[in-house]
């Protein structure tokens, strides 16, 4: 067991630090925010997702062949620590760079690799993920939009539905039913689509935050070059099960923890200031004990993400223990804004465009945000059925 | 960076884990200690580990036992083992070569034994005890009492933590010294006797102050690693308490069914193998800090674990109790053992509230935040 950092570690932490002071905006974090209008948004994020590229900072713990620096583990707990120190915004290519660059790592072909690689660490291309369906949620399986071969493409017709980012994206990853005979789990299909083809129409929904990060994507007759097909044909669960094993896992939490620990760290700074009877919002005792239970969840959070990463760089198989992960951080997540509501006491009920906001109504947001948690990625309610199962070994 | 134990820290669990299993029974448990179990748990080089190579000891550390400390809550070894390792280890720290060379060879093989006394009636964190040693021509005396000591008659020498006038420190005083009288204690705890440590103008002199003068940084470390240690001994009581519950479950038929197979059931053994998991990383990294990092990240992880670890273990106990039904409230399964000694756990070297305020104070205090 090792938490030291060498000299060498040291010297990629300086070099990291020097080089967030020369490339975030001035007054970054103090007068400087990111926007606040959506599309500005995203797009401020992508611009600095490219510039972390430009800088050799993006998908750090890539191998080297495909623009990634192979960082050690020691470098990717750093990176995380910096960032958080530094404010730094999140990339927008989260979907790209953790879910479908690890999934064709694993079961890509090398014209695969070689195409779609270099364009998601480069942020050059977004990616969206086309799982959920309407009538497919927590029972993924029951995916129904179908993709029929077509000479040497496969023919989608069908909807997904949750689509984040998808306004955004470039590609998409969609799970396609391919063998409507075979038993669910095994007739359906991974399938790589260029969001520019003809008969992709997308509609945002608006979610609880008001935002619309998430949409409905219709396929229409969409005609998909069979070489996008990832592994076999009808062996797309499999697949899946990567995708979601890292959407669930370290690597992810990871970075969100990073921007958990931000979001904590202002609560604190503005529980000192927030004014409470006749003291401040940290000195009453009830208060003070709900954020310091947070602070411990968080940093256990980052903890478990470290020994996860250990286990898994020694080679053990990335499984159900992810779920182990996700149900951890999501609601001790959901728990740290309720905290938040309840440090803001009389100001809670005031949105950004209020007068009397604290920090800008960023807490409100957070609040609203964190009922997705333990909905996405898998429900809590399936990833206690996984961990049950799967992990406890207990009857189906 | 490594997260993990290496393949020598593994097999000393297993060894010691193997151990365990036939060495205490839950009839062991409820009949009293065996023995034999602290020859046998010499012999695995337990008492010896922390002691440095120089006095004859492994010279290893808090990382290489973290996976021990959490077989003996798995298998709820008496608290007296872990007061005296615990007790081994800070004069293996901070004693006089004298004092190391005195007492750790035989800690080490088991003949001497130790035990530690922190706790007062109005403390279990250094800062709040009042047991003070006044100034006399000889050296000091000392009026007042500790309770909880783990198994006091039993011991050959108490290490005890108390003040010096305005500064901390740790004494080693005989049970059997002029002046000390042993009340055995009521507790809730079946595993182990407790004593309270009546002193009554008990005279100490230089030679039993840990290190030749107290030192306020040897009580806060010792404090510290007995807290780090309660933590690791309750993620091993809440792993066993889980580890029962899935057994349990996955036996027992109503409806014609397993149990095991209700979702209800299920979600809560999924939380239980959350709540342990996490247990894990935070008393795993307070092992490690306890051996390398510096004394304010020490106390912070420390106090991360033994906070966490409480509620945790708590949380699993009372979880493993419900699914069990009826069976689970009798005196005959013993599952009330884990459950009255996750109390006195937690109740010991700071509860939960008094950890997560040194958290959240220390994290103020290094963002220059007020309050
Ligand atoms: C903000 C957000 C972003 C998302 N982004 C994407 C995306 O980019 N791409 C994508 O493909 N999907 C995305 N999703 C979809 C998400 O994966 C699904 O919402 C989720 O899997 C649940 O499916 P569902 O909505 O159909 O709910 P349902 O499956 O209908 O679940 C409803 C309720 O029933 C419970 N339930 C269901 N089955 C069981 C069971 N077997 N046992 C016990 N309880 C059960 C669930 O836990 C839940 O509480 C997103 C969702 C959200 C909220």
């Amino acid at each position: 067991m090792d938490f030291t950092y060498s000299p060498k570690d040291l010297a990629f932490r300086d070099e990291l630090r020097g080089w967030l002071a020369a490339n975030l905006p001035q007054g970054w974090g103090e007068t400087v925010f990111l926007p606040e209008d959506e599309d500005e948004n995203a797009m401020f994020r992508l611009d600095w997702e490219r510039k972390l590229y430009k800088g050799g900072w993006n998908g750090i713990a890539w191998p080297k062949d495909y623009g990634g620096r192979g960082a050690t583990l020691v470098e990717q707990a750093i990176f995380a620590e910096e960032m958080a120190r530094a404010k730094a915004p999140e990339g927008l290519n989260i979907i790209g760079r953790n879910l479908v660059a690890t999934t064709l790592l694993h079961h890509g072909s090398d014209a695969q690799k070689a195409r779609f690689l270099p364009k998601i660490i480069s942020g050059e291309e977004v990616w969206c993920q086309g799982f959920s369906e309407p009538n497919a949620g927590s029972d993924l399986a029951a995916v129904r939009c179908q993709a029929v071969r077509d000479g040497d493409h496969f023919v989608v017709n069908g909807q997904k539905i949750w689509t984040s980012f998808a306004q955004y994206s470039q590609w998409c990853i969609l799970l396609a039913r391919t063998d409507p005979s075979a038993p669910k789990h095994k007739g359906i299909s991974f399938l790589l689509v260029d969001m520019k083809t003809p008969g992709i129409t997308i509609r945002p929904l608006r979610q609880i935050s008001g935002e619309c990060e998430f949409n409905e994507t219709f396929f229409d007759d969409v005609r998909v070059p069979v070489e996008n097909l990832v592994g076999e044909l009808n062996g797309g669960w499999r697949i899946a099960m990567t995708t979601l094993a890292y959407e669930r896992g370290p690597e992810d939490a990871l970075g969100r923890q990073l921007v958990f620990r931000q979001e904590l760290d202002q609560l604190l700074a503005t529980a000192a200031k927030l004014q409470r009877g006749n003291r401040s919002a940290i000195e009453d005792g009830l208060l003070r004990q709900k954020l310091a239970k947070s602070l411990v969840g968080i940093e256990i959070m980052r903890l478990n993400c470290l020994r996860a990463f250990s286990k898994s760089l020694k080679g053990a198989p990335r499984g159900a223990e992810a779920s182990m992960n996700k149900l951890y951080w999501s609601h001790v997540m959901q728990d740290m804004f309720d905290t938040a509501m309840e440090v803001l006491g009389p100001l809670a009920p005031l949105t950004a465009g209020d007068a009397h906001a604290v920090d800008g109504g960023r807490f409100q947001l957070g609040f609203l945000r964190s009922k997705a948690f333990t909905i996405y990625s898998g429900s809590s309610e399936i990833q206690r059925n996984i961990i049950a199962e799967r992990v406890l070994g207990l009857p189906k | 960076m490594d997260f993990d134990f290496n393949q020598e820290q593994y097999m000393f669990q297993d060894t010691v884990r193997d151990l365990l299993a036939s060495a205490l029974t839950m009839e062991h448990l409820r009949s009293g200690t065996p023995a034999e179990l602290w020859g046998q748990l010499a012999e695995t080089g337990v008492f010896a580990l922390l002691t440095r190579e120089e006095d004859g000891g492994l010279g290893l550390g808090y990382t290489d036992l973290a996976l021990i400390f959490e077989e003996f809550g798995r298998a709820l070894v008496p608290a007296p083992i872990a007061a005296a390792i615990v007790a081994g280890g800070a004069i293996a720290r901070f004693g006089t070569p004298e004092q190391r060379a005195q007492l750790l060879p035989g800690h080490g093989e088991g003949a001497l034994r130790l035990s530690s006394a922190f706790a007062e009636t109005v403390a279990t964190v250094p800062a709040a005890m009042t047991l003070t040693a006044r100034p006399t021509d000889a050296g000091w005396t000392v009026t007042g009492s500790k309770i909880l000591v783990p198994d006091a008659a039993a011991a050959d020498k108490l290490l005890v933590a108390l003040r010096f006038g305005d500064d901390l420190g740790l004494a080693l005083v005989e049970p059997s010294r002029a002046g000390v009288t042993l009340r055995e204690q009521d507790t809730l705890d079946l595993t182990a006797r407790y004593h309270e440590v009546i002193f009554d103008h008990v005279t100490l002199t230089a030679g039993d102050i840990v290190g030749g003068r107290p030192d306020p940084a040897a009580v806060v470390a010792c404090f510290d690693a007995a807290a780090a240690v309660a933590a690791l001994q309750m993620t091993g009581m809440a792993a066993r308490t889980l580890d029962e519950a899935v057994t349990y479950v996955g036996q027992r038929k109503q409806f014609d069914r397993v149990i095991g197979s209700f979702q209800a059931i299920k979600h809560r053994c999924a939380d239980m193998a959350v709540a342990v998991d996490a247990c894990r990383s935070a008393a795993y990294y307070a092992a490690w800090a306890l051996d390398e990092a510096a004394p304010d990240e020490r106390a912070r992880a420390v106090s991360m674990a033994k906070s966490w670890c409480g509620d945790n273990a708590r949380f699993t106990c009372n979880q493993a109790i419900q699914l069990h039904g009826g069976i689970g409230f009798t005196w005959e399964l013993g599952l009330h053992l884990f459950l009255r000694r996750i109390k006195c756990e937690e109740a010991s070297f700071g509860d939960a509230d008094w950890h997560r305020e040194r958290v959240i104070g220390a994290t103020l205090r290094s963002m220059e935040l007020a309050g």
